[in-house]
């Protein structure tokens, strides 16, 4: 059999993430409500082949817990990157292409932004917000651009001064046919790059906000609600409450994160060595 | 690229590492017991023989008796009452020796005794009782003495002299609460170093952390045999367990979770039978009709009908309920009082599934669709059942009730947990679960008297309003004694043909009282101890004088 070279090998470990991350996605959406309805002739049982999450002390089964908690993170962290990596793409631009004064204000700006802790700014805009899913999801949006809108910047500034792009002016290209040729191409993988790899950010920073009680309601099956109910029940030894759902949410961020790292190598070989 | 991608490693890894250490240790503790200091050491209990560490939720931001009152408060550990209560709830001397009704009811004088002191050496004066009484009358504090007329000095120069506008059957029991404030001292920071008369003085305090007891000198009482107390906060069950576990604490709160599952050497579980009642609380007028006092729209369209509250009453085993959500540490619940004397016992129901069908049918809630939810003219029978989140028992005997009412008549109540705040902007619209438990029985005069309609405090977030048990109500508290109350007090709660219980107009679905649980560590003697009204914590200590060590 011919040996698959990196890129197809890469192709197929980014998809067959990706279909895990899909099905977690899907089952948690599909899982009726009613799964995780409380049966208290099943309360506190450690993991069994019935329940392989065990079952907390209202005797809803974790597993089906645990899916629908990391399914509602994605969903968050696909709202919160997204509308992060738009604001990023934005402020990117408008630095890079307005240069002087205006590159100035903005660079000041990110770095003031980038001077506050931004757990801090997350629960001060989600309380601010009156907490909810709405005030979370507003509180990771807003503070996750930074890093990603600088990237940007300095990604057109690069391609601005590019021996090709003086070039093609020469050539008596249009602005718009530059930026679309030119730019844009080298643009877009870095901006979806950023996009995911924003995504296990927005993840952690929904789990531990709700986990501090500042992010979704308690009712919702998210992360960050079941480990703050499982805290109360270390102590008597349900350990099973805690790690199972904490090692999924960690797995799950390692998975995003290295479907980040595929993406990038799929899209710029030279740059990202594997 | 790889260089933030290999942090993420280290990072997920490090984070696995400290899950398994932390499972290893919890695990090992919690099959076996093995590590050396969970069992408490000899010389822990030894030499402290007066002296006990008490685990305990919610240490107060300040001790002001004119602010705050109650069996269940600080009250009657540093400040002298004129009367107490005994652990039967009958009215004993404390600082007036005796006291005298008139016959018309609105005099109440009361003769202090002669060798009573603040801490600070000076006698407790007749000036120091018209003091405190006039300051609560006078100020806006939760203490409601607006009863009162009056209050002066008997002309024996011993006694205080109350009259009140009124007569009010529950009036000694109010005056069981208030705590007598010294008039020399009381003023700006009094509540951060206060004085009294009671069994002890505080003698440490630091906000939100911990306070020190110890016992007063020159009590005139018997002298407590627990010389000095340290309460330290503690507010979550792990960490109220980990407590005891290590020894650090002699008595701490559990909860029926983490006793029904753990069992401490060296400690016995102390399980307190309480009036500490949990139901659901639900509007009985339709929506749209009108707004709280804060503009909160008031009504439930699903829940206004009697014969469908009725049913979820009947359609409910709360024996069931105690064994499923509270581990068995829970009694049957009827009424906001169960077993206090002004109790009905007729409001007990037997669980009824068919009479609980039959109500349905005959109002007319069928199941048109086939879903198993009842219906009636477009409307489900599915209403929202609102807890304070975070609160797990409550969340528990929620959720066990819904799963039997569903079962069993086809209502669903959706369970939701939500902050206090905002239940409150909802309670009036919305049933919620809630939890009472009173040693005085004007609380059910506020519960369920139709002027406590739409003010948006906890009382009456039902909007209930019945001539019939108004009546019983008025007539209970303008009683001249509280025996002669009880008999009204009884039939406001059902008279035979209409009432506050389950029975007859049913706003509240009464499930359990749920016991006091405290890990407490053997050789400790609590006393006797009054029926636990709500709220576990100083309900346990109300009566600290009485604890020994055996």
């Amino acid at each position: 059999m011919k040996k698959l070279n990196r890129r197809t090998a890469a192709a197929i470990i980014a998809a067959a993430i990706l279909a895990v991350i899909l099905a977690i996605y899907i089952g948690g959406a599909l899982l009726p409500a009613a799964a995780i309805d409380a049966d208290f002739s099943q309360k506190g049982l450690p993991p069994s082949p019935g329940h392989i999450f065990g079952t907390d002390f209202l005797g809803r089964d974790m597993f089906v817990r645990t899916i629908k908690g990391l399914s509602l993170s994605l969903t968050v962290g696909a709202v919160a990157s997204a509308i992060s990596a738009v604001i990023a793409l934005a402020v990117g631009l408008t630095a890079a292409l307005g240069r002087g004064i205006v590159d100035h204000a903005v660079n000041w700006f990110i770095d003031v932004f980038m001077s506050v802790p931004h757990t801090v700014l997350i629960i001060l805009i989600s309380v601010a917000l009156s907490r909810g899913a709405a005030g979370m999801l507003i509180g990771v949006a807003v503070t996750h651009w930074v890093s990603l809108a600088r990237i940007i910047r300095g990604e057109v500034l690069q391609i601005r001064s590019a021996q090709y792009i003086a070039a093609a002016r020469g050539f008596g290209k249009s602005r718009l046919w530059i930026a679309r040729r030119h730019v844009l191409p080298h643009l877009l993988p870095q901006f979806f790059v950023g996009l995911i790899l924003l995504f296990p950010h927005a993840i952690m920073h929904e789990s531990g906000l709700t986990f501090l009680g500042f992010g979704l309601p308690p009712e919702r099956p998210a992360i960050g609600i079941i480990l703050a109910e499982s805290m109360r029940y270390i102590s008597s030894g349900a350990i099973w409450l805690a790690i199972f759902p904490g090692v999924s949410l960690v797995i799950l961020v390692l998975l995003i994160d290295k479907l980040g790292s595929l993406v990038r190598y799929l899209l710029e070989p030279r740059e990202a060595q594997m | 690229m790889k260089k933030s991608s290999l942090k993420t490693i280290i990072a997920a890894l490090l984070a696995a590492a400290l899950l398994c250490a932390l499972a290893a240790a919890c695990g090992g503790d919690a099959a076996s017991n093995t590590d050396p200091s969970a069992t408490p050491t000899p010389t822990d209990s030894v030499g402290k023989k007066d002296e006990v560490i008490i685990g305990f939720p919610g240490i107060p931001s300040g001790f002001d008796p004119l602010v705050t009152a109650g069996h269940g408060s600080y009250v009657p550990l540093l400040f002298s009452t004129l009367v107490a209560l005994d652990a039967d709830v009958n009215v004993i001397p404390d600082l007036a020796e005796s006291y005298e009704v008139s016959e018309d009811a609105l005099t109440y004088t009361f003769k202090l005794r002669s060798d009573a002191r603040f801490t600070d050496g000076e006698p407790v004066k007749v000036s120091d009782v018209l003091f405190s009484l006039q300051t609560i009358m006078e100020t806006a504090s939760e203490i409601d003495l607006s009863v009162i007329d009056s209050v002066a000095a008997g002309a024996e120069g011993d006694t205080v002299i109350i009259t009140l506008k009124h007569p009010q059957s529950t009036f000694i029991l109010t005056m069981s609460g208030i705590g007598i404030a010294p008039e020399h001292l009381y003023g700006a920071g009094f509540a951060q170093s206060p004085v009294g008369s009671g069994p002890y003085k505080l003698a440490q305090y630091d906000v939100d952390q911990q306070m020190i007891l110890e016992a007063n000198e020159g009590y005139y009482g018997k002298a407590p045999g627990i010389r000095r107390a340290v309460f330290i906060n503690m507010s979550g069950e792990d960490q109220q367990l980990i407590a005891a576990r290590s020894g650090q604490v002699d008595i701490t709160l559990t909860s029926a979770t983490i006793a029904a599952v753990n069992t401490i050497d060296g400690y016995n579980l102390l399980v307190e039978k309480t009036v500490d009642n949990m139901g659901i609380v639900m509007p009985t007028i339709p929506a749209g009709s009108g707004t709280s006092s804060l503009g909160n729209p008031m009504g439930n369209d699903v829940t206004c009908d009697v014969n469908l509250r009725k049913a979820i009453a009947y359609a409910i085993d709360r024996e069931r309920l105690c064994d499923e959500a509270l581990s068995g540490y829970a009694a049957p619940a009827y009424s906001e009082n169960d077993g206090m004397p002004w109790w009905n016992p007729e409001s007990v129901i037997e669980m009824d599934v068919d009479y609980a069908i039959s109500l349905l049918e005959a109002a007319g809630w069928t199941d048109t669709d086939g879903d198993g939810i009842r219906d009636k003219d477009g409307i489900k029978a599915s209403v929202p059942v609102y807890y304070f989140a975070g609160d797990s028992a409550r969340q528990a005997v929620a959720m066990s009730a819904a799963n039997q009412v569903k079962e069993n008549i086809g209502v669903e109540l959706l369970v939701e947990g939500m902050g206090e705040g905002d239940i409150m902007a909802i309670m009036v619209a919305q049933p919620m679960i809630l939890a009472w438990g009173s040693a005085n029985p004007i609380t059910s005069y506020y519960l369920y008297h139709s002027s406590s309609v739409g003010r948006d405090d906890w009382y009456n977030p039902e909007s209930f309003a019945s001539a019939a048990v108004d009546g019983y109500l008025e007539a209970a508290l303008g009683a001249k004694t509280i025996e002669d109350a009880i008999p009204f007090w009884q039939k406001a709660q059902w008279d035979g043909e209409t009432g506050t219980s389950m029975r007859g107009e049913c706003p509240y679905i009464f499930l359990v009282n749920k016991d006091h649980l405290y890990f407490r560590r053997d050789g400790l003697n609590t006393g006797d101890q009054m029926i636990h009204a709500h709220g576990a914590s100083w309900t346990l200590v109300a009566n600290l004088k009485d604890w020994i060590w055996e």
